[in-house]
C-alpha cells in the first residue's frame, strides 16, 4: 500500500516535470524568437535595442486587439509580424539610423522608443492585465501526458519560423549580402551591396520576428503593457551567455535556459529562478567573456 | 577642459552662497523643491562620473539608488540604528555591492557593459517586487530617525530647514569631491579612456582597474542620494529600484552637458521642476521624456553646458 502510494506520487512528480519541461521548451522557442531578433541587430548594426520587449509586448496587444476588434484571433497572428515589421523599419531608418555603430547611444534612443511605446500602449491597452482565452481548447493525450494543442502550435510556429530564418540567411542571395555585411561592412558595400537597405531590412526582420513571439505568447501569458520587461531581461541573459551576434548560441542557449528556469520555478520563486539564470550569466561572463559561442568584438 | 574649470570656479561660489541664501528665503514648496534638486544632482553628478567621464553607460544605477535607500530604512527600522549609523551603513553595502558586481561588468566591451548592467538593474528591481517581506513591494515601507545630535545641538531632520541644510551639506561635500577627482590624474586617466581605450591602455594604464574606480564612486554618491532621498521621504518602496529611476541621470546628464559635473545639476535644475508640474497635468509625460532621448542626439549631442563651454572657448 505505501508503495503504490509512492510510486504513484512519484508518477505524479515525473508527470508534473514533464510537463513543466515541455513548457519550458515551448517558451525557449518564443524566447529564441525574441533574442535572436536581438542577437542579430546587433551583430549586423551594433545596436543594442533595447525597444526590444515592447515590440514583442506590441505583437501580443495588436493580436489583442485582432481577436476583440476583428474577432479573429489567427489574423493577428499573421497582421502584427507585418505592422510591427513596418514599424521596425521607420525607426531603423529615422530614429536609430542617426547614432548607429555607437552602442552606448543606441541604447539612449531605443530606451526612448521603449517609453514611447510603453506609454502609448499604457494609454490605449490599459493599466490592467488582460488575459486571452485558449484559441485551440483541445488536449493532445502523447505518452500519458496530457498537453494543450495550442502551446504545440506555437512550438511548431516558431520552429518553422526559425527554420525560415535559417534558409533565409543561408539559402537566399539577400540573406548572403546580409551575413556579407554582418562580417565586414566596408567590404560589402565596396562590392556593392546597398547596406543602408540591408540595415533596414534586417532591423525590420528582427522586429517582426519580435512582433510574432509576442503574437504566438499572448494566449499564454498575461497581457499587460510592461509585459516587454520580462522578455526583454530574459532575452539578453540568452544573448550574452550564447554570446552577442551568434545564432546558434543565442537558440541553443534559450533551449537551455528556459526549461531550466521553469523546473527551478517547481521549488523557488519565478523571479529567484531568474536570480539563477543570472548566476550561470555570470560565471559564463567570467570563463568566457564573449558567451559561449561569441566571436564578435564590440 | 580649461575653459570648463574657469568656468565652474567661477560660478560655484556665488551659487553656493545662492544655495546658503535660499535656505531661509525661500516659500516651503520651492525649498521642498530645491531639496529635491539637490538630492537628484548627487544622483546625477555621480553618474556623470561614470558616463560622461570615463564613458561607461549603465542603466541600473537604480540598483545602487534602492539599495541607498533601503540601506538606511531597515537598520532604522529593523534595529533603532541612528541616522549616522544607518547612512554610513547604506554606503558600505553599496561599496560592497559595487566590489562585488564590478569587476564583473567593467572588463565587458560597451554594447557588453551596459546590456548587463540593464541585466543588474532589472534582477534587483524584481527582487525588491518580490521579496515583499523585505522591501514592502511597491507599498514600499515607511520610517522615521531619530533626532540626530552634533555636539550640544540636537535637530531633527524633518525640520524643513534643517533638511534643507542637511541636503545642502552633502551637495556640497561631493560636488567638491567629484570636482577634486575629475581634476586629479585619476579624472584624466578616467577622460583618456573615455577617448580610447586602446591607447590608454598602451600608455601603460590597468584601464579595468580605473574604470572599476570610476564605478565604485559612482556607486557609493548613487547610494548617497537614494539614502538621502529615503530621509527626506521618510519612505522607500520597490518602485526606487525601476528601470526609470535608471534612465532619469541620462536624461539629465545627456541635457546640462555630459562630463561637465555642473551640467547634470543644471538638467537636473531645468528638468525636475518640469517633471513636476507636467506629470500632474498628463500623467502619460513619459512620451516627452522618451522623444527627448530619441531625439536630443540629432539636436544636442553637448547639452547646455557644452554648448557654452565651446562659445566661451571661441570668445
Amino acid at each position: 500500500m505505501v508503495e503504490t502510494l509512492l510510486e504513484m506520487a512519484l508518477l505524479e512528480l515525473a508527470e508534473k516535470l514533464l510537463f513543466t519541461i515541455a513548457n519550458g521548451v515551448v517558451w525557449a522557442l518564443i524566447t529564441a524568437l525574441v533574442a535572436l531578433g536581438l542577437s542579430f541587430i546587433f551583430g549586423l548594426m551594433g545596436i543594442v535595442n533595447v525597444a526590444h520587449g515592447e515590440l514583442y509586448t506590441l505583437g501580443a496587444v495588436l493580436t489583442w486587439y485582432s481577436l476583440t476588434r476583428l474577432g479573429s484571433f489567427w489574423l493577428g497572428i499573421a497582421l502584427a509580424p507585418l505592422a510591427v515589421g513596418a514599424l521596425g523599419s521607420v525607426l531603423e531608418r529615422f530614429a536609430i539610423r542617426p547614432v548607429e555603430g555607437r552602442p552606448a547611444y543606441t541604447v539612449i534612443v531605443t530606451v526612448g522608443i521603449a517609453f514611447v511605446i510603453q506609454q502609448a500602449v499604457l494609454a490605449t491597452f490599459g493599466g490592467w492585465p488582460q488575459v486571452m482565452p485558449d484559441p485551440m481548447p483541445i488536449v493532445v493525450h502523447f505518452a500519458g501526458v496530457r498537453y494543450p494543442a495550442y502551446r504545440i502550435f506555437v512550438a511548431a510556429v516558431s520552429v518553422l519560423a526559425l527554420m525560415g530564418l535559417w534558409s533565409f540567411l543561408h539559402k537566399t542571395s539577400l540573406g548572403l549580402s546580409i551575413r556579407a555585411a554582418m562580417q565586414d561592412r566596408d567590404m560589402a558595400s565596396a562590392m556593392g551591396i546597398p547596406v543602408s537597405s540591408i540595415y533596414v531590412i534586417t532591423f525590420s526582420l528582427g522586429a517582426a520576428l519580435a512582433a510574432l513571439g509576442g503574437a504566438l505568447a499572448a494566449p499564454i501569458v498575461q497581457l499587460h503593457y510592461l509585459m516587454g520587461l520580462d522578455i526583454l531581461c530574459l532575452a539578453f541573459i540568452v544573448v550574452i551567455i550564447g554570446g552577442l551576434g551568434s545564432l546558434k548560441g543565442t537558440f541553443v542557449t534559450s533551449l537551455i535556459i528556459c526549461p531550466l528556469e521553469n523546473v527551478l520555478s517547481l521549488f523557488i520563486t519565478p523571479t529567484e529562478a531568474r536570480v539563477v539564470s543570472f548566476v550561470v550569466m555570470a560565471t559564463v561572463l567570467l570563463l568566457r567573456p564573449r558567451g559561449l559561442f561569441g566571436t564578435i568584438v564590440r | 577642459m580649461e575653459a570648463t574649470t574657469k568656468l565652474t570656479t567661477l560660478a560655484a561660489l556665488p551659487l553656493m552662497l545662492l544655495l546658503l541664501v535660499m535656505g531661509v528665503a525661500l516659500p516651503a514648496d520651492l525649498r521642498s523643491l530645491t531639496i529635491d534638486i539637490m538630492i537628484f544632482s548627487i544622483y546625477a553628478m555621480a553618474f556623470d562620473l561614470l558616463f560622461g567621464i570615463s564613458n561607461q553607460l549603465s542603466i541600473g544605477q537604480a540598483m545602487f539608488f534602492g539599495v541607498g535607500a533601503y540601506g538606511v530604512l531597515l537598520p532604522a527600522l529593523r534595529m533603532g540604528v541612528g541616522l549616522w549609523a544607518a547612512m554610513l551603513m547604506a554606503l558600505t553595502l553599496c561599496l560592497t555591492l559595487a566590489l562585488v558586481l564590478g569587476p564583473l561588468a567593467v572588463r565587458l566591451s560597451e554594447a557588453y557593459f551596459v546590456i548587463i548592467t540593464i541585466i543588474f538593474g532589472m534582477i534587483f528591481y524584481f527582487l525588491a517586487m518580490s521579496w515583499t517581506w523585505l522591501t514592502g513591494g511597491s507599498d514600499g515601507l515607511t520610517f522615521e530617525v531619530p533626532p540626530i545630535t552634533l555636539g550640544f545641538i540636537s535637530y531633527s531632520v524633518y525640520d524643513p530647514i534643517a533638511n534643507y541644510y542637511f541636503t545642502l551639506t552633502f551637495f556640497i561635500i561631493v560636488y567638491f569631491i567629484l570636482k577634486r577627482i575629475m581634476d586629479s590624474p585619476l579624472g584624466m586617466i578616467l577622460v583618456s579612456i573615455r577617448e580610447s581605450e586602446e591607447r590608454t591602455k598602451f600608455l601603460g594604464y590597468d584601464v579595468v582597474r580605473y574604470k572599476l574606480t570610476a564605478y565604485v564612486i559612482s556607486a557609493i554618491f548613487t547610494g548617497l542620494s537614494g539614502a538621502l532621498y529615503a530621509i527626506r521621504c521618510r519612505y522607500a518602496s520597490a518602485e526606487y529600484f525601476s528601470i526609470f529611476i535608471s534612465v532619469e541621470p541620462i536624461i539629465w546628464t545627456l541635457i546640462g552637458g555630459a562630463g561637465t559635473l555642473v551640467g547634470p545639476i543644471v538638467g537636473v535644475a531645468l528638468l525636475t521642476p518640469i517633471a513636476y508640474y507636467i506629470s500632474a497635468l498628463w500623467k502619460h509625460y513619459l512620451i516627452i521624456v522618451g522623444l527627448i532621448m530619441v531625439l536630443i542626439f540629432r539636436f544636442s549631442p553637448k547639452g547646455i553646458m557644452g554648448y557654452i563651454v565651446s562659445k566661451i572657448r571661441r570668445w
